[in-house]
């Protein structure tokens, strides 16, 4: 086993985590498109001398690898600030407010006056070739079981384009997801062992879920680790998945850094991208300083101290379990909620649907999905919000029986979330008078011994009627 | 407090138990109590300076090397001159003000295009001045005519670039389409929508494209910028009938009323689209004919203006007002209403002000004779000026009273076609997107 404290490991994660707000810099949604796109422009970028007149040696290697980009968008979605062709609009003040509150959840100090920056990036993924962020927030901290991990730095910045294609003379990006609100987290490199790396990430992910106010789904949240170790300077891995990975993926990284020292190759730091085997490859130099520069289209943002003290943080964790107890939720359900990030929703929807049992409600959000995944083997499965006030309000005004919520479920996996209404109602319960006919008709028809009817016609009504309402009707 | 510390200087703040090490970045007029530091990351990070907060002077930043260029000479590529009065095309961020300002070398427009080099030879590059072009006057456009002309004149060069701002670029075109006589070769003038600081910079396709149209046999004063919102091509417009129609778009210059002269790859390929051409000859010379008028004003008439605003231009001994119409030409006759224009304008035209009617639907050619108002101001004396583009209508007014005895011979001068102005045949697919 390696001693990591041997040899000097050093590891810290950033992540990326999309805010539930429109865009950061104009009104665009922030909705991923799946829809062919309505028209694509191309454009070239050229590398600049930066603030402080220096060529950033990321934006030359950038530079070298391509020709032009082709940007894909939607005629409702992309407005001409995605495609460079307008001024930034003031900041979304909704995103400012969700990323102050998560720094200051990270007990972050924040500067009195926050500045836009522009940061060079040639790789295309930005029309305007460059990336708005600012720091909105430092010097934080979280605990967790090993000790405390610092938090150097919060920023709110805009996600880039999202590449679908790629040709020798050009990249393809989908400005759906340019402009994008996002918090990127920085903590220090204090983490002394790949499983404090591990647990951290997902303090953080649960940190920004209990938010309430943070994007969920593929693509909503990415995780960055850097890796040094003595001898060695930091190394950014990017594109870690899955979060059990990271210990492996970290050791795989460390093991590199070792074989590199010993054959005394050059050493520089790097970012590399991690591949499906959980090795990575060489993706670019590190950026310097000098990639940054003002967002002049920009006014300075004044942060008012007033306001952070005013910022509510999102009740602890004790005390919403005793809210959800009172609901009358079971122990399982309130444990399970009361970390979870679809809390938010899920007090929503007793608000929104008094009447209808708690633990039904949660049932459906929490653990049939789960289930569904688990019986069709899918990667990844969560109802949108809407879809899921749709079977929540099915079941709510009796249209529905409970037992139908999974075939529904199972139904909407397949067709996308696609034709709801008409899955739904498909699962619709008979009317009294059309039950009663039926039942009629299965009494006539039935040949088997009696006591074996009432079996008979639940399974045949299943998720049609009542079982209660068909005993009944039975025994008349 | 405040101890003494100035913009690139590297400095430690101390405030409310936070510690930064940065560098001093400039901040804007009015905003003396706040600090911008640059830190070690790039970001930038201001602070309030309140009597709790220290900054210590702990050394000075090194400043980044600007590559010099001097730009090469090729046998085998013909010359270009290249004019340049400021504008976004050729400013970079001024960190000393936070906002776009010139560049400091107009060499530096180079660093930002270094293909130029490889489309023609720049014999020359000359910055009369360097302005935004909101800041422009007459003065200016005789400036930089003079200096186009002599350029010209120059047998080694094969045209001449002038590069400027968007915001009034269409107002020199026109004003250098009247001011220059004889001309013999292609003028090209470039502006950006993007500054050369950022990797969008849409400046540097323009620039090629010019460099290309320089080498080519259209003889005309054309603005030479981005046909679409693409890096794909861009279109040459006669300087006479281009319109600045967008605020922020790559392309907003537009043609009114007429095709493009060319469209222009950015590898070369010129395709003509107007057959109304002068086209390149190496007889004659190039004449910057610059006397202007100044004393001129381009009005737009709205609903209920109050014609006393009139009375001002004759008090004031303005020579000519170019006037903005309604529709085909029209500005209330109807002596029934408080706010009717024609008495008024009749007393200018008697006192000898030229008073030219233009199109405010910038497209389409107005006419005195479709409904009575037009008729009751043409007799009055009003002079209607077909398709004339009100900007291009204001900088020929400036040229023609400076060269004309009386309000007769202003009144015809302006209705001679002089550089493609007034079009005849108006082709339906002028107007379309
Ligand atoms: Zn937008």
């Amino acid at each position: 086993m390696t001693d990591y404290q041997e040899i000097g490991l050093k590891s810290g994660i950033e992540i990326h985590q999309h805010l539930a707000t429109h865009k950061l810099f104009c009104p665009c949604p922030s909705e991923l498109r799946q829809n062919k796109p309505d028209f694509t422009v191309k454009r070239e970028l050229r590398p600049l001398a930066g603030e402080l007149g220096e060529i950033d040696p990321a934006a030359i290697f950038e530079r070298k690898q391509r020709k032009y980009y082709i940007y894909e968008a939607y005629d409702d979605t992309t407005c001409l600030v995605e495609l460079d062709e307008e001024p930034p609009h003031l900041i979304n003040p909704e995103a400012l407010h969700i990323a102050l509150l998560i720094a200051k959840m990270l007990h972050c100090k924040f500067p009195d006056i926050v500045q836009v920056m522009r940061k060079t990036v040639v790789n295309g993924s930005n029309t305007s070739g460059f990336q708005r962020t600012a720091l909105i927030g430092y010097g934080g901290f979280i605990e967790t079981s090993f000790g405390k991990v610092g938090i150097q730095n919060i920023y709110l910045e805009e996600d880039a384009g999202r590449r679908t294609a790629e040709t020798p003379e050009s990249v393809t990006f989908r400005l759906d997801r340019l402009g994008i609100a996002e918090v990127e987290i920085a903590t220090a490199p204090d983490c002394k062992t790949p499983e404090q790396v591990k647990e951290l990430a997902e303090k953080l992910g649960m940190l920004l879920r209990s938010t309430g106010k943070v994007r969920r789904g593929i693509g909503t949240i990415r995780q960055d680790v850097n890796v040094s170790i003595t001898g060695h300077p930091r190394v950014e891995l990017k594109g870690v998945q899955e979060l059990p990975h990271m210990p492996k993926i970290v050791d795989i990284e460390i093991e590199r850094q070792q074989d590199v020292i010993k054959k005394g190759e050059k050493i520089e730091p790097q970012v590399r991208n991690v591949k499906e085997d959980l090795t990575s490859k060489f993706l670019r130099p590190m950026a310097g300083a000098a990639r940054m520069y003002p967002e002049t289209d920009l006014p300075l943002i004044f942060l008012d101290s007033n306001y952070i003290s005013n910022i509510k943080l999102p009740e602890s964790v004790e005390s919403v379990k005793g809210k959800l107890q009172e609901l009358g939720l079971s122990p399982d359900l309130v444990n399970q909620l009361a970390s979870s990030a679809e809390l938010p929703m899920f007090l929503a929807f007793t608000k929104k649907y008094p009447k209808l049992n708690a633990n039904l409600v949660a049932t459906t959000m929490l653990v049939t999905p789960k289930e569904v995944k688990r019986k069709l083997q899918l990667q990844e499965f969560e109802l949108h919000e809407d879809i899921m006030d749709k079977v929540i309000s099915a079941l709510d005004e009796g249209t529905i029986v409970k037992e139908s919520v999974s075939a529904i479920m199972e139904e909407l996996a397949k067709s996308k979330q696609k034709d709801v209404d008409s899955i739904i109602s498909k699962y619709k319960l008979m009317s009294d008078a059309e039950l009663k006919k039926e039942i009629a008709k299965l009494q006539k028809e039935f040949k088997g011994p009696p006591d074996k009817l009432i079996g008979v016609a639940i399974g045949k009504f299943r998720g049609k009627a009542n079982p209660q309402k068909i005993i009944e009707l039975l025994k008349k | 407090m405040a101890a003494k510390f100035s913009v690139n200087d590297k400095v430690l703040v101390e405030t409310k138990g936070s510690k930064y090490e940065g560098i001093v970045m400039p901040t804007l007029e009015g905003q003396e109590d706040v600090l911008i530091i640059k830190l070690a990351s790039g970001y930038n990070l201001g602070i309030k300076l309140t009597k709790e907060v220290s900054v210590k002077h702990v050394g000075k930043a090194e400043k980044g090397k600007q590559p010099s260029i001097k730009p090469p000479f090729r046998k085998n590529l013909p010359s270009i001159s290249i004019i340049t009065t400021g504008g976004t095309i050729t400013s970079k961020v001024d960190y000393s003000t936070g906002g776009v300002s010139p560049l400091i070398k107009p060499e530096e427009v180079f660093l930002a295009t270094p293909e130029l080099l490889d489309i023609v030879n720049i014999k020359k590059i000359v910055q009369p001045f360097a302005i935004w072009s909101e800041d422009m006057t007459s003065a200016e456009w005789q400036v930089i005519a003079k200096e186009v002309a002599k350029e010209l004149n120059d047998p080694e060069v094969s045209g001449v670039m002038v590069t400027h701002g968007t915001d009034f670029l269409h107002y020199t075109a026109s004003a250098l389409s009247f001011i220059l006589k004889g001309l013999n070769k292609p003028v090209a003038i470039v502006g950006g929508q993007r500054s050369s600081d950022r990797g969008s910079f849409d400046g540097g396709m323009n620039l090629i494209c010019a460099a290309h149209y320089l080498k080519s046999n259209i003889a005309e004063v054309a603005v030479v910028m981005h046909g679409s919102t693409q890096d794909n091509f861009c279109y040459a417009i006669r300087g006479t009938n281009v319109r600045k129609m967008h605020t922020s778009r790559r392309d907003a210059f537009r043609p009114i009323n007429e095709l493009p002269l060319a469209k222009i790859l950015p590898d070369g390929r010129i395709e003509r689209m107007n057959k109304i051409l002068n086209l390149r000859s190496d007889k004659g010379k190039v004449e910057a004919d610059v006397k202007f008028e100044p004393k001129i004003a381009l009005i737009k008439y709205f609903p209920g203006a109050d014609p006393a605003i009139l009375e001002y231009f004759m008090e004031k001994k303005y020579k000519g007002l170019i006037i903005e119409a309604a529709g085909l030409g029209q500005v209330s006759t109807n002596e029934k209403q408080k706010t009717v224009w024609t008495p008024t304008l009749k007393k200018l035209i008697k006192a000898g002000v030229f008073v030219g009617f233009t199109p405010q639907t910038i497209y389409g050619r107005i006419d005195p004779f479709v409904y009575s108002a037009g008729r009751i101001l043409n007799e009055a004396g009003v002079c209607y000026l077909g398709n004339m583009l009100s900007e291009t209508a204001y900088t020929k007014l400036g040229w023609v009273l400076a060269h004309s005895k009386n309000l007769e011979e202003t009144k015809k001068l302006m209705l001679t076609n002089m550089a493609g102005e007034l079009i005849e045949q108006i082709l339906p697919k002028a107007f379309s997107d």
